[in-house]
């Protein structure tokens, strides 16, 4: 309980002290996109958008975020791929990657069952949508404090 | 027939001389007697065995001075209902089919041919002469082809011209029940009248065998699918009296078909319900985004968020009702209605339809020339949305490329017994995750266009059909997709359909 409030208290004060943290969104639909921007802004973050999967990682090497939200189900190419695409990119190869997708259930996603290049670890986090906000942002915290350790 | 029995004789009896009084030499008879291909024996009125020929001795051993009985069959009396008593007494002669023991002990069947010997016209017949034949290899093969007919795992008949069974096997008479008198059409299908397209009529018409899948109901009442092939049983083609009909019996397997389809028709809701799931979740994404932004603009009183949330919320409420609409359509199972109709035509429509659409993007829409093919019984109708899906797909393909030039390309062939479409775009291809969820789920990669039902609908046609579909895709190079008919399925779903 204690801890909870100090850690908090120690959120608040990183806010004040930290810059904010870039997190770039990529999805076809710009719903999805208006909806995480405004769900980003409103908690602190800057976000940065594309909507296909190449433009996405050419702003991915423009600003160096610090955290990439990513659909699967996109034309020419899919999330995925580009997420293969990232962690093979030494330059990428450590950013956290957070999957967003309505294609299956959280507790179901098999990251294996899509990829299988065995070279290639699975993405940091998979959130199914619709998302719940609060537990979008909490994750998004997560994984772009610099406290979170890569697998 | 004894082994023994030679004709080596043939040419003296040819050259037998008689002297000028009209006889022929005792030799000759003496010689005629052993050599005939029959066991031969003499008897009196008593039973005594007075002269057997040597066939007779090889055949039924020691017989000098016993009785007949004692040598046919073993008996220590007469037999009962003696023929050779009867022709004693009579003078007739007769045939009977008997069974008795051969010298070795051994069960014997054989055919005897009673004659009787008079001495002079109008006295009493003093001896007979029983001609006798092994049948046992008959008698074997007789109860071999008995045990066949009877026992083979498939349904045997004989009819006559007028239809009516003569004989039928066990295995029939157990599925169909009672044959006894009556016609086929009775027994195979609960019919009063003969049936129309009867492949029977057919062989005794032309003498040919005929071969068809056939619907019956077994005595139960219940359905009965069987495979009916019907052969003259005459050499003589120009006058068959009687047609064999032998069938197969396919329900079980006809059964099991069904309830593949079944299960793959469960496999296929169960896909359609998590692809609509897929769909349902990215609209409510939609929908949770505009009040989400909505709520912000209220709270921070900015117009420009509120407007921004609001049109979010019209977007993805029209997006349900698309969906619903879409949904509806590839729900309704109809059943395919299949017409005698030119696969180049229906290929042609589309062009017609798609030409100038695909033209003003800059994308060339062509059928690719071949041989010409054959009329195909399809359900045109479902046959045009299919191509219609593949080709507005293609189209997309080409459009969503960089590519400056794009080009889609419709074929349409026979091959291997297969009526093939192919629709081939130089688009910009699919990877590995989006082919392999193609048909499984119904996702789109439109974004907001599509609600992701074409290709599902488009598979579930084609399965209508009996057909199957399949993809080739290399990313950046082009999709291309195959429409395959068997065109044995195609008419098999025709006749059935006419049958109903």
């Amino acid at each position: 309980m204690s801890f909870c409030l100090l850690w908090v208290i120690w959120i608040k004060i990183g806010r004040i002290w930290m810059t904010e943290k870039k997190v770039l969104i990529i999805d076809d639909e710009p719903d999805v996109i208006s909806y995480l921007t405004v769900v980003l802004e409103s908690n602190g973050f800057r976000p940065y958008s594309a909507t296909t999967a190449e433009n996405g990682f050419n702003l991915a090497v423009e600003v160096e975020p610090d955290l990439i939200c990513v659909d699967i189900m996109m034309p020419q190419e899919s999330g995925l791929s580009l997420f293969v695409k990232l962690r093979r990119e030494s330059k990428f190869s450590d950013i956290p990657v957070l999957i967003i997708s309505g294609l299956e259930q959280e507790q179901d996603f098999d990251f294996r069952k899509f990829v299988d290049s065995e070279d290639v670890s699975p993405p940091d986090l998979y959130i199914e949508k619709p998302i719940k906000v609060e537990r979008f942002i909490e994750a998004v915290r997560k994984l772009t404090s610099s406290t979170h350790v890569k697998k | 027939m004894s082994k023994n029995s030679t004709y080596k004789n043939k040419s003296s009896v040819t050259a037998i001389k008689a002297d000028k009084n009209g006889v022929v030499g005792d030799w000759f008879y003496r010689e005629l007697f052993e050599q005939v291909p029959f066991n031969m024996a003499i008897i009196d009125r008593d039973f005594n065995i007075v002269q057997a020929n040597k066939n007779f001795g090889d055949y039924f051993g020691r017989w000098k001075g016993r009785k007949c009985y004692k040598v046919y069959k073993n008996l220590d009396h007469p037999c009962v209902g003696c023929n050779a008593q009867l022709t004693f007494q009579d003078g007739r002669v007769r045939v009977s089919d008997e069974s008795g023991v051969d010298q070795h002990g051994q069960e014997a069947h054989y055919v005897v041919h009673l004659a009787p010997l008079k001495p002079h016209k109008g006295e009493q017949v003093k001896y007979i002469v029983e001609m006798s034949r092994d049948v046992i290899e008959t008698k074997n093969l007789q109860m071999e082809y008995q045990l066949l007919f009877e026992r083979v795992p498939c349904y045997i008949t004989v009819i006559d011209r007028n239809y009516k069974i003569i004989r039928a096997n066990e295995n029939f008479r157990d599925v169909f029940g009672d044959v006894h008198g009556k016609q086929c059409y009775e027994v195979y299908k609960k019919r009063k009248t003969k049936c129309p397209n009867c492949p029977a009529a057919k062989t005794f018409k032309d003498g040919i065998v005929h071969h068809s899948n056939q619907v019956g109901i077994n005595k139960d009442g219940e359905k009965a699918h069987y495979m009916l092939t019907t052969s003259p049983l005459s050499r003589d083609i120009n006058n068959i009296a009687h047609v064999i009909e032998i069938s197969t019996d396919i329900t079980a397997t006809k059964k099991l078909e069904k309830e593949v389809i079944e299960a793959e028709r469960l496999a296929a809701v169960g896909q359609t319900v998590a692809g609509l799931a897929h769909s349902i979740k990215n609209i409510l994404m939609g929908l949770e985004g505009g009040m989400y932004v909505v709520g912000r603009g209220l709270e921070k009183d900015n117009k420009k968020l509120l407007n921004q949330g609001w049109e979010m919320l019209e977007r993805n409420l029209n997006k349900t009702t698309s969906l619903v609409r879409d949904f509806l359509s590839f729900a309704k199972g109809r059943l395919p209605e299949l017409e005698m109709v030119k696969p180049g035509e229906l290929v042609k429509e589309i062009v017609d339809l798609y030409g100038k659409i695909a033209e003003d993007m800059g994308i060339e829409l062509a059928v690719e020339k071949g041989a010409r093919v054959k009329r195909a019984p399809l359900d045109p109708k479902g046959i045009h949305t299919c191509l219609t899906n593949l080709v507005s797909n293609a189209i997309d393909a080409c459009r969503m490329s960089e590519k400056s030039k794009g080009r889609v390309t419709i074929k349409v062939y026979d091959s291997n017994g297969n009526l093939t479409f192919t629709v081939s775009d130089s688009g910009m291809g699919m990877d590995y995750d989006i082919k392999k969820k193609l048909f499984t789920t119904f996702f789109t990669t439109k974004g907001g266009q599509g609600t992701g039902l074409g290709l599902l609908t488009t598979r579930k046609i084609i399965k209508e059909h009996g057909g199957k579909i399949s993809v080739q895709s290399q990313k950046g190079k082009g999709s291309t997709f195959k429409m395959i008919f068997p065109r044995k399925r195609l008419n098999d779903l025709y006749d059935d359909g006419k049958q109903k």
